[in-house]
C-alpha cells in the first residue's frame, strides 16, 4: 500500500512537472514580458522558410558559435510547441533579464548553448549552467536563461558603508586605473602584513552555486565582506567589485529559488498577465506600469525623505498595466493594446479624453494627404480634476519643499486666468504630412571677374521640402494675434497677409512658415497652397466623408499613414545613406497603417494598430520576415 | 577632448553632407606681408544643414547647436588674433546662409601659418594627428611663391559612398594668389592667370582634392617689382 501511494505520488509529481509550461517560469520581478506563441507563429511562418533568411543564418552562426556545420535553429533543441517568453524587470536591489522556453532535446540545446558550463546546482531536480554573467537553468522540459545584476546604487551603498566602517576616508578611493599609491601602503596598520590574504573575488564558478555556503554568508552578513579578510592591497574599487559579485550570486539564488523551489512566478501572482497568456495569438506583451513607476530610481530618494507622499502618489498608479496582443493575419498585422489604470488616474484620463471632436480640424486636412493624426483632449477639465485629486495628497505632506510648491500652485491657481489659458489651448490638435514640394531656396555663389575679384550673387535652386501642417483648436484667436502683431513690429520677417501670417525663412532657414489664426483654429504650416489659396480650409478637397467618419469614431486619438506615399515622398536629401537604403528596401513592402483608440473609461483605454497590406503578399508572416530581412541586410 | 570632438564633428558634418565651396584668397605684398581671406560657403546645402542642426545627434554622434558652433568660432578667433604678426581679424558667420568668412592681415606668411596651426591645434586639443604633417603650405622665396593647401583643411577620407562622392564632386576649392607685381609663370598647368597678370587661380572639386591634395600645389614665378 505504501509503495502504491509513493508510486502515485511520484506519478502525480511527474505529471505536474511535465504539465508545467515555459510561461510558468517568468520571475515575479519581471515588469515587462513579451511572449511569443511559437505554435501559432510557426503556422504563419514555417520554420523551414524562416531558416532560409540571411538574418537567421547569422543568428544561427552566433548560436552555434560560428560552426554551424549545416545546423539550423531547428537543431537547437528548442520545443516550438511552447511559448518563448522574454522578460525584464528591476527592483530596488537588482535587475533581472532573460527568457524561458520549452526544451525538446537537451543534448541538441547544448549543441547550441555550447558556451555554458555545468555547475553545482543548489536545487534538486534543477540543472545549472553558467556562461560569464548568464545562467541557464533546466528543469524537465523547461529552460530559463537568466541574468541578474545588482543595482549600482545598492552596490555603492554597501561599498561605501564598508569602506567608511573600516576607517578610510573618501580621499583614499583613488582611481581604479591608477597605480596603488605608496602612501596608502604606508598608512596600512602594522597588524596587517603583505601575507594577509586578499578578499576572495568569488569568481570560482564551482563556488557560485554552493547554496549552503551562500545562504550562510547571506544570513551572517549585512556586511558582505568578512572583516578578517581585510586586504591591504585592495582599493575601493576592488572592494566594490567583490561586493557586486557577491550580490549577484545572492540575487541569482533568490530569483531561482522563487522560480524553482517556491513555485512563485509572475503568471501565478498577476491575473492580468495570466489572462493575457491565454490568448490564442502570435504574441502578447505586458508592461506593469505600476511597478515600473514605483521602482523608478528617482522615486527611491523621495521615498526615504517623504514616504507617505510617495506612497500616495504611487498609489495613483495602482493597477496601471499595459497589455496587448499581436496577431498576424492573412493580409495584415494587428496590435491590440489595452491601457489599464486605477480609479484615481482613470478619473483624470476620463476627463482629459472627454473632449468633443472638433470638426474644424478636418477642413484643413487634404483628402490626398500621406499621413495625419488627430488628438482630442480637454485640458481644462483634466486640470480641474488633477487639481482636485493631487492637491489633497500634496497638502498632507508637511515638508518645507512640498509646502512651498503647494503654495506656489495655489497662488497660480488663484491668480491666473485659467479660462483664458485653456480657451487658448483647449487640447485638441491635428497634424498632417502632405508629401514634398519643390521650393526655390535662396543660395549665394561667387562670381569672378577677369582679375579674379569676386562678388556674392544670389541665386535660387529648387529643393525638396516636406509639407506639413500642425493645428490646434482654440476659442481665443485674439491672444496669438496680440503676440504676432508685436512680433511684426519688431521683426520684418513677420508679415500680416490678411487671412494668414507669413514668417520668412522660418522653416529650415529656407522657406516661409504660414500661420492661419481664425475660426477657432491656430494652424502652422509651410504649405503655401493651404495658407494662400485655402485659408478657410480645403473645401471639397478636405478629408472625405468616410475618412471623417473613421476619425470621429475613434476615441481621443486617431492616426493614419499611407506608408507607400510616405516612403516615396520623404526627401532623400535630408537623410543619411543608411536611412535612404532602409527606405528603398521598404518601398516594396508597404501598406496602410491605422491607429485608433476607444472611448476612455475610468478603468481603461483600448488602442488598435492595424498594418494592412492587402493583396500584394503571400501572407503576413512572409511579409514581416521580408521586412526584417531587408532591414537586417542593410544594417549589416 | 570634447572640444576636439565638437570641432571634428562639425567639420565632418559640413564636408560630408553638403555641397561645400571654399575660397582661399591670399594677397602678398613686396615686404612679405599681406591679406588672407578664407570663405566657406554652404548656402547651397542650407536646407540639409538646417535639418541636421535641428537634430540632437546623428548616428550616435552629438550634433553641435548654433551656440556651440559660434562659441567654437569665437574661441578660434580669440586664439588666432592673439598670435604674433596677425592683425585686423574679421570673422563673419552668416547662419542664415551658412557662409563663414575669415579675413586678416599678416606680417609674413610664416607667421600666418604659425597662427593658423596654433589656432587649429587649440581646437583639436588631444587630437594632434589632426594637423597631419607639420609642413608649411606657403613658402615665399626670392622671385617665387610656393603654395599648396594645408592638409588638415582637406582631410583625405578613405571610405566614401556614392552620395558623399557626388556631393564632394559638386563642391569646389578655389585658391587665389595675388601679388603687387606681375606673374611671370607658374608650375601647375591647371592654374589660370588673371587678365592683369597679377593673380593666379586654381580650382578643383572637393572630391579630387580630398583624394589628391597635391592638385593645388603651385610654384608661381614673379617679375621684378616695377620701379
Amino acid at each position: 500500500m505504501k509503495t502504491l501511494c509513493l508510486t502515485l505520488l511520484l506519478l502525480c509529481t511527474t505529471v505536474e512537472l511535465n504539465a508545467q509550461k515555459s510561461q510558468d517560469f517568468i520571475p515575479v520581478d519581471a515588469v515587462t514580458v513579451f511572449s511569443i506563441n511559437n505554435i501559432s507563429l510557426l503556422q504563419k511562418i514555417p520554420l523551414d522558410e524562416l531558416i532560409k533568411y540571411e538574418f537567421m543564418e547569422d543568428l544561427q552562426q552566433e548560436l552555434f558559435d560560428g560552426s554551424t556545420s549545416g545546423k539550423t535553429i531547428k537543431d537547437a533543441g528548442i520545443d516550438f510547441d511552447q511559448k518563448f517568453n522574454v522578460f525584464y524587470g528591476m527592483n530596488r536591489d537588482y535587475s533581472v533579464t532573460g527568457f524561458s522556453f520549452g526544451i525538446a532535446d537537451l543534448n541538441k540545446l547544448f549543441g547550441a548553448f555550447d558556451d555554458f558550463d555545468k555547475v553545482d546546482s543548489p536545487y534538486e531536480g534543477v540543472q545549472f549552467y553558467s556562461s560569464y554573467f548568464n545562467h541557464l537553468m533546466v528543469r524537465g522540459n523547461i529552460g530559463v536563461l537568466l541574468r541578474v545584476d545588482p543595482i549600482s546604487t545598492r552596490v555603492d551603498d554597501i561599498a561605501d558603508s564598508t569602506w567608511y566602517a573600516r576607517g578610510y576616508s573618501y580621499n583614499r578611493r583613488y582611481n581604479y586605473y591608477d597605480d596603488y599609491y605608496k602612501a596608502d601602503y604606508e598608512e596600512i596598520p602594522e597588524t596587517y602584513d603583505e601575507d594577509t590574504p586578499a578578499i576572495e573575488m568569488e569568481e570560482n564558478i564551482e563556488d557560485v552555486y554552493n547554496v549552503e555556503e551562500a545562504l550562510e554568508e547571506i544570513e551572517e552578513s549585512g556586511d558582505y565582506i568578512i572583516e578578517e579578510d581585510y586586504a591591504p592591497h585592495k582599493n575601493f574599487y576592488d572592494l566594490k567589485d567583490s561586493i557586486r559579485t557577491s550580490l549577484r550570486r545572492e540575487y541569482l539564488l533568490k530569483v531561482s529559488k522563487e522560480l524553482f523551489i517556491d513555485g512563485q512566478n509572475l503568471r501565478k501572482v498577476d491575473k492580468v498577465l495570466a489572462e493575457q497568456l491565454t490568448h490564442d495569438v502570435e504574441g502578447v506583451f505586458y508592461l506593469d506600469n505600476e511597478r515600473n513607476i514605483l521602482k523608478a530610481q528617482p522615486f527611491w530618494h523621495y521615498r526615504e525623505v517623504m514616504p507617505s507622499l510617495i506612497e500616495d502618489i504611487t498609489g495613483l498608479y495602482k493597477n496601471n498595466k499595459i497589455v496587448g496582443d499581436i496577431r498576424l493575419k492573412e493580409h495584415s498585422i494587428e496590435a491590440n493594446m489595452t491601457s489599464n489604470y486605477g480609479d484615481a488616474l482613470g478619473t483624470i484620463y476620463k476627463e482629459l479624453n472627454s473632449s468633443k471632436f472638433d470638426k474644424n480640424m478636418t477642413k484643413y486636412i487634404h483628402k490626398d494627404n500621406s499621413a495625419y493624426f488627430t488628438y482630442n483632449v480637454d485640458l481644462g477639465k483634466a486640470y480641474e480634476k488633477t487639481y482636485e485629486i493631487i492637491m489633497p495628497i500634496l497638502k498632507k505632506e508637511k515638508s518645507r519643499m512640498v509646502s512651498s510648491s503647494v503654495l506656489a500652485i495655489e497662488m497660480m491657481n488663484a491668480f491666473l486666468d485659467k479660462d483664458a489659458i485653456f480657451d487658448m489651448y483647449r487640447g485638441g490638435m491635428f497634424g498632417s504630412f502632405n508629401g514634398v514640394k519643390k521650393v526655390p531656396v535662396r543660395q549665394l555663389v561667387y562670381e569672378y571677374d577677369e582679375d579674379f575679384n569676386y562678388t556674392e550673387t544670389e541665386t535660387f535652386e529648387e529643393q525638396d521640402i516636406p509639407i506639413f501642417t500642425l493645428g490646434f483648436s482654440t476659442k481665443r484667436n485674439d491672444i496669438p494675434d496680440i503676440f504676432m502683431e508685436q512680433m511684426s513690429n519688431m521683426n520684418s520677417e513677420w508679415q500680416n497677409m490678411g487671412k494668414y501670417w507669413k514668417i520668412e525663412n522660418a522653416f529650415l532657414n529656407s522657406v516661409p512658415l504660414f500661420i492661419i489664426n481664425h475660426g477657432g483654429m491656430f494652424i502652422m504650416t509651410n504649405d503655401e497652397n493651404l495658407a494662400v489659396n485655402n485659408p478657410d480650409g480645403f473645401g471639397v478637397n478636405k478629408l472625405t466623408r468616410s475618412q471623417i467618419k473613421s476619425t470621429k469614431k475613434s476615441g481621443f486619438l486617431y492616426g493614419q499613414m499611407n506608408t507607400s506615399k510616405i516612403i516615396d515622398n520623404i526627401p532623400r536629401t535630408w537623410m543619411t545613406n543608411t536611412q535612404i537604403d532602409m527606405l528603398n528596401a521598404m518601398r516594396t513592402k508597404s501598406g496602410d497603417m491605422q491607429l485608433t483608440s476607444s472611448k476612455t473609461s475610468v478603468s481603461k483605454t483600448d488602442f488598435k494598430l492595424v498594418y494592412d497590406f492587402k493583396g500584394e503578399y503571400e501572407d503576413s508572416g512572409k511579409h514581416v520576415l521580408d521586412l526584417v530581412n531587408s532591414l537586417y541586410v542593410i544594417m549589416k | 577632448m570634447k572640444k576636439a570632438y565638437l570641432f571634428l564633428t562639425l567639420i565632418t558634418l559640413f564636408i560630408m553632407s553638403s555641397c561645400i565651396e571654399i575660397l582661399d584668397d591670399i594677397t602678398i605684398n613686396e615686404d612679405g606681408s599681406g591679406t588672407f581671406k578664407y570663405n566657406i560657403n554652404l548656402s547651397s546645402s542650407k536646407v540639409k544643414i538646417s535639418s541636421l542642426l535641428a537634430l540632437d545627434s546623428l548616428d550616435g554622434k552629438k550634433i553641435p547647436n548654433r551656440a556651440e558652433i559660434q562659441s567654437r568660432i569665437d574661441h578660434f578667433i580669440t586664439v588666432f588674433e592673439g598670435k604674433e604678426g596677425i592683425k585686423n581679424v574679421h570673422m563673419g558667420a552668416d547662419f542664415g546662409n551658412y557662409i563663414f568668412r575669415l579675413q586678416c592681415d599678416f606680417k609674413s606668411v610664416k607667421l600666418l601659418q604659425e597662427a593658423i596651426k596654433s589656432a587649429v591645434k587649440s581646437e583639436v586639443k588631444g587630437n594632434d594627428d589632426f594637423l597631419g604633417d607639420n609642413v608649411d603650405w606657403l613658402t615665399r622665396k626670392e622671385g617665387s611663391f610656393e603654395r599648396s593647401v594645408p592638409e588638415f583643411s582637406i582631410k583625405k577620407v578613405d571610405r566614401l559612398n556614392e552620395e558623399e562622392i557626388n556631393l564632394l564632386k559638386q563642391g569646389n576649392y578655389i585658391s587665389i594668389t595675388r601679388f603687387d607685381r606681375l606673374v611671370k609663370d607658374f608650375s601647375n598647368k591647371s592654374a589660370i592667370m588673371a587678365k592683369n597678370k597679377m593673380a593666379v587661380m586654381l580650382k578643383s572639386n572637393a572630391y579630387s582634392l580630398s583624394q589628391n591634395p597635391s592638385l593645388l600645389e603651385n610654384t608661381i614665378y614673379l617679375s621684378p617689382l616695377k620701379p
